[in-house]
């Protein structure tokens, strides 16, 4: 791995420079560089890419000397903001064993995303801006992940949120998209405000942003314990925002409005993970808080349920995969809750692949056909080959089928929830029966049966090159990726152990196969992908109308994604516009039509009397003038 | 033509009526002076002061009250011509003698000219305005509040001093020269624009003034 | 000798007159007439403080032949803008010429 050792992890910021020069130059003079500039934005991605490679190699060379500690190093540090006595900032960078892999997920997708996005958005509108706006989420990505502090998190959390709510209104001609992106941003910055509530209690009580400083103090009982619970859980919120957790997951699916790449890189594979990176960062201190990380259990494994349910019935391929990804995030939460943080590192990284995979070519048949419904799609098999097998991989692997990288990090969540507690246990089992189904669903719709759109199968057609290869690289991703959990494929690369070695918390976990969880896991899984075949492959799927019609009403409480969105809206609607319209009613009123027209009103019609006073009449201002004279006259005399 | 024109009547009759009346006043004002004096309570020169004084303050009283505009002209002749005294008390000859030439030779017969080129021929009786007693209050107002400031203020007991004309001069280009000289500039001003205004301008003309 | 409170006094008087007769007058040239007045009282009053206390540099002499000039041009003036408004209105009675009002 010296090979690649020329950015060292000093260098980690060049990973927010580069991209932000690519946005800039992009998004100025985008309009006068040839091809718009996307080759600008294809090599900003290409040197992120190399650069994390690069990072990761000297991690790697660096902490084999030192025996593996698990925390990383503050390896660069300035002055950013510095009142003296009162509080100082500083810009740093921070790379530790959770950051490669976040760094390689991130340049990794990204950079497939920016190759298969010159095809896909290829005669778009305002090409060039959607290029800029890539490279602006990377720079944003890149420094979520490598920062070492926390105000420096929350601003480029809140960049992230920025660049996800310009992209998902990226057609922000159609009525839909605009209120998407509105939903989006507005859902995640009720999360955003509990974020910064905790990362103000706890700069309050440390005096610090440092993230490893806080982990310190924490450890060392330094904070109330209360206090330490109240501000976890308030950090913890802005992790359900950005994670489309419940009960703030209903910005997800809206947010599919939005071009099919973007939601691989930014609704799948990494902001949307930045909840679990957050909380993975601040792991430590949570285990020292049980009811903190129970809630984090009950939250990820009520989202994880709820949303799989919605998949099931949800009839656009997207959102199925959006409420795919929702279920796949509750899971790494769940893995959080029962304190591996390894599991749920795992799963984000083999879900990064499969998950982008999977919108990358749900990308492919939208392009080809221009339909989105499931209802509308159908054998296209043989018409896109590529895409079908890629795609195939991408399901299995999110089914849980070995050897596919999703089987392997499931497996590992569902062993350490088993020895958490056994109703965690079935419950997440059941999540992941139901994750099979819906996956093999979405398959047997897409690709097999009759075409039910017939212009829209006539119009099928395999995408070019610069799309598909992506998807082939995504898709051995998902296949291989899982594999990084033998210790022998660790060694491959130059470390001392498996992804379990690498990514731990207090002491690396020792694989080693869990035949029992293996084989129930794998059986579930088969059992989902035997029941998706059942209902749905044979006579075009009459048995999952029967299975619809045979309890409409949870099948209706399914597709209405359980009236939260309606609660919401009707909450909007009777509360908060009830209390705006208050509001309102005094602004217009009372300062408004009162104090405001109604002063001017009152000086209007003084002003109207007053001016008879002005007679025209010279003796009349004398005799004013005069009577003026005598009182001061009378003043003087009264003060001598 | 001869009898439209009641000036040389009304002259005689003012003379006639106003010899009567201010001889009849002044036999009464020396006769109270001169029995304040033998009592003690005033100079000889006092009595002379309050002689003109009276004098002025009648021909005041005269030119505010009285109907006719043409006597009310002539009534201010009085105490324009009593400052002139007054100042020759006080010992400043130039000023008195500067005050006779402009006001009684100057301001009096400019304001005689005005009368003349107004409608004073057709009806000399003016009609006082609605305020009368309001500003009649006030005025006493005022007087309570300046004589009683005189009465009560403590004056520094001193002996008037006359001034030379030499000195006078030479203080006005000294100390006073640039004052002296923005007076002079004020003087051409008002001079041009009291020509300006007096000249009939066409197209300020009203419609039915003949030329 | 004559004190100064008798020059005050007399001036005082002077005043009070000249006030009533602005306020009381209709006829501009009267009114003009009554300002005369007043601008007469305060010379009396200028030139009685400063021969008895301002033996120095007499400025009191100084300012009311100030005055008398400026009273002087100011009657010029006045003169002629009353002539022009009877040329205008046909009339010197100020109450008509009352055109600066709401």
């Amino acid at each position: 791995m010296g090979l690649f050792s020329v950015i060292g992890m000093q260098q980690a910021w060049l990973l927010t420079i580069v991209p932000i020069f690519g946005f800039l130059i992009v998004a100025l003079f985008g309009k006068r560089i040839p091809r718009q500039g996307d080759w600008i934005i294809a090599a900003v991605g290409i040197f992120c890419l190399f650069a994390s490679i690069s990072i990761i190699a000297d991690f790697q060379s660096f902490f084999h000397g030192h025996g593996f500690e698990p925390n990383g190093a503050n390896v660069l540090s300035f002055e950013w903001i510095n009142i003296p006595n009162y509080l100082l900032i500083e810009y740093s960078t921070f790379v530790d064993s959770i950051t490669i892999v976040m760094l390689f997920v991130v340049s990794l997708v990204g950079l497939m995303v920016v190759i298969y996005s010159i095809g896909y958005m290829q005669g778009e509108v305002r090409y060039h801006w959607y290029f800029s706006l890539l490279a602006f989420f990377l720079a944003a990505m890149f420094t979520l992940v490598t920062t070492g502090n926390l105000l420096q998190l929350y601003l480029a959390w809140e960049a992230v949120g920025l660049g996800s709510y310009l992209l998902i209104g990226f057609y922000w001609e159609k009525q839909s998209a605009a209120e998407a992106a509105k939903k989006a941003f507005i859902t995640t910055r009720i999360g955003d405000v509990g974020l910064l509530i905790g990362i103000l209690l706890l700069w309050r009580a440390s005096g610090t942003f440092d993230i490893q400083t806080i982990i310190g103090l924490a450890e060392a009982s330094y904070f109330d314990s209360t206090y330490l619970t109240i501000s976890m859980i308030f950090l913890f919120f802005g992790a359900v925002g950005k994670s489309a957790q419940f009960p703030l997951h209903v910005w997800l699916p809206d947010a599919m409005e939005g071009p099919t790449p973007v939601s691989a890189l930014i609704h799948a594979a990494t902001m949307v993970v930045a909840g679990v990176y957050l909380v993975s960062r601040m792991l430590p201190i949570y285990e020292l808080i049980p009811v903190a990380q129970n809630l984090i259990l009950i939250i990820g494994l009520i989202t994880a349920l709820l949303a799989a349910t919605m998949g099931l019935v949800s009839q656009d391929i997207k959102r199925v995969l959006a409420y795919s990804t929702v279920s796949q995030l509750g899971y790494m939460f769940v893995a959080l809750g029962v304190g591996s943080l390894s599991a749920a590192m795992f799963h984000l990284f083999t879900h990064a692949f499969f998950k982008a995979l999977l919108f990358l070519g749900s990308g492919s048949v939208i392009h080809a056909t221009h339909k989105q419904e499931i209802s509308s799609l159908g054998a296209l098999k043989n018409k896109m080959p590529i895409t079908f097998l890629t795609f195939t991989i991408g399901a299995l692997s999110l089914a849980g089928i070995p050897p596919l990288a999703g089987f392997w990090s499931k497996d590992e969540i569902l062993l350490y929830t088993g020895e958490f507690g056994s109703v965690f246990y079935g419950l997440l089992l059941f999540a992941a029966l139901l994750t099979a189904i819906y996956s093999t669903r979405l398959v047997i719709m897409i690709f097999f049966g009759k075409p039910k759109d017939s212009e829209a199968y006539e119009h099928a057609h395999e995408s070019p090159k610069i799309m598909n290869i992506p998807l082939i690289i995504l898709a051995i991703f998902a296949t291989v990726s899982g594999f990084f959990i033998f210790p022998f494929v660790g060694q491959l690369f130059g470390f001392d152990d498996g992804f379990m070695g690498i990514v731990y918390l207090y002491h690396p976990h020792v694989f080693h196969l869990e035949f029992t969880t293996m084989i129930t896991a794998i059986s579930i899984s088969l059992l989902g992908v035997l029941l998706g075949y059942f209902y749905w492959f044979y006579e075009d799927g009459r048995r999952a109308n029967n299975a619809s019609k045979w309890a409409p009403e949870i099948y209706n409480l399914f597709l209405n994604k359980y009236y939260i969105d309606n609660f919401y809206q009707a909450f909007i609607n009777k509360f908060v516009l009830g209390l705006a319209s208050i509001i309102a009613w005094f602004d217009d009123k009372i300062v408004n039509r009162s104090g405001i027209d109604g002063s001017a009103q009152i000086l209007n019609y003084v002003g109207y009397r007053l001016k008879f006073l002005q007679t025209g009449k010279i003796p009349n201002y004398v005799l004013m003038m005069s009577v003026g004279i005598l009182l001061f006259s009378f003043i003087l005399l009264i003060n001598y | 033509m001869l009898s439209k024109v009641p000036l040389p009547q009304q002259f005689d009759r003012l003379i006639v009526t106003g010899g009567i009346v201010t001889s009849v006043f002044v036999i009464l004002i020396l006769t109270i002076l001169l029995i304040l004096k033998f009592v003690g309570f005033i100079s000889y020169t006092e009595v002379f002061f309050w002689l003109i004084s009276s004098g002025m303050i009648i021909g005041a009283l005269a030119s505010v009250f009285l109907k006719n505009i043409v006597h009310a002209v002539f009534s201010l002749l009085a105490p324009l011509l009593g400052i002139v005294a007054i100042y020759l008390f006080l010992g400043s000859e130039f000023l008195a003698l500067a005050q006779l030439l402009i006001y009684g030779g100057g301001v009096v017969i400019l304001l005689l000219f005005a009368l003349m080129m107004t409608d004073v021929q057709d009806n000399p009786v003016v009609i006082d305005g609605s305020q009368k007693p309001v500003g009649f209050i006030i005025a006493v107002l005022i007087g309570f509040v300046l004589l009683y400031s005189i009465f009560t203020a403590d004056i520094e007991i001193a002996t008037p001093s006359s001034l030379s004309l030499a000195d006078l001069g030479s203080n006005i280009f000294t100390q006073f020269l640039i004052p002296f000289l923005l007076l002079g500039i004020l003087l051409d001003i008002a001079l041009t624009g009291a020509l300006l205004n007096g000249k009939k301008h066409k197209n300020l003309q009203s419609s039915d003034s003949d030329e | 000798m004559i004190p100064l409170e008798n020059f005050l006094i007399l001036s005082s008087i002077l005043f009070c007159i000249g006030f009533y007769g602005v306020l009381s007058r209709k006829n501009a040239i009267l009114i003009l007439i009554s300002v005369e007045l007043m601008l007469a009282a305060v010379g009396i009053n200028f030139v009685a403080f400063s021969s008895f206390y301002d033996t120095e540099r007499y400025s009191g002499h100084i300012f009311a032949l100030f005055v008398v000039a400026i009273a002087a041009a100011e009657v010029g003036l006045a003169l002629g803008i009353i002539i022009r408004l009877f040329r205008e209105r046909k009339t010197i009675n100020i109450d008509e010429a009352n055109e600066l009002k709401w």
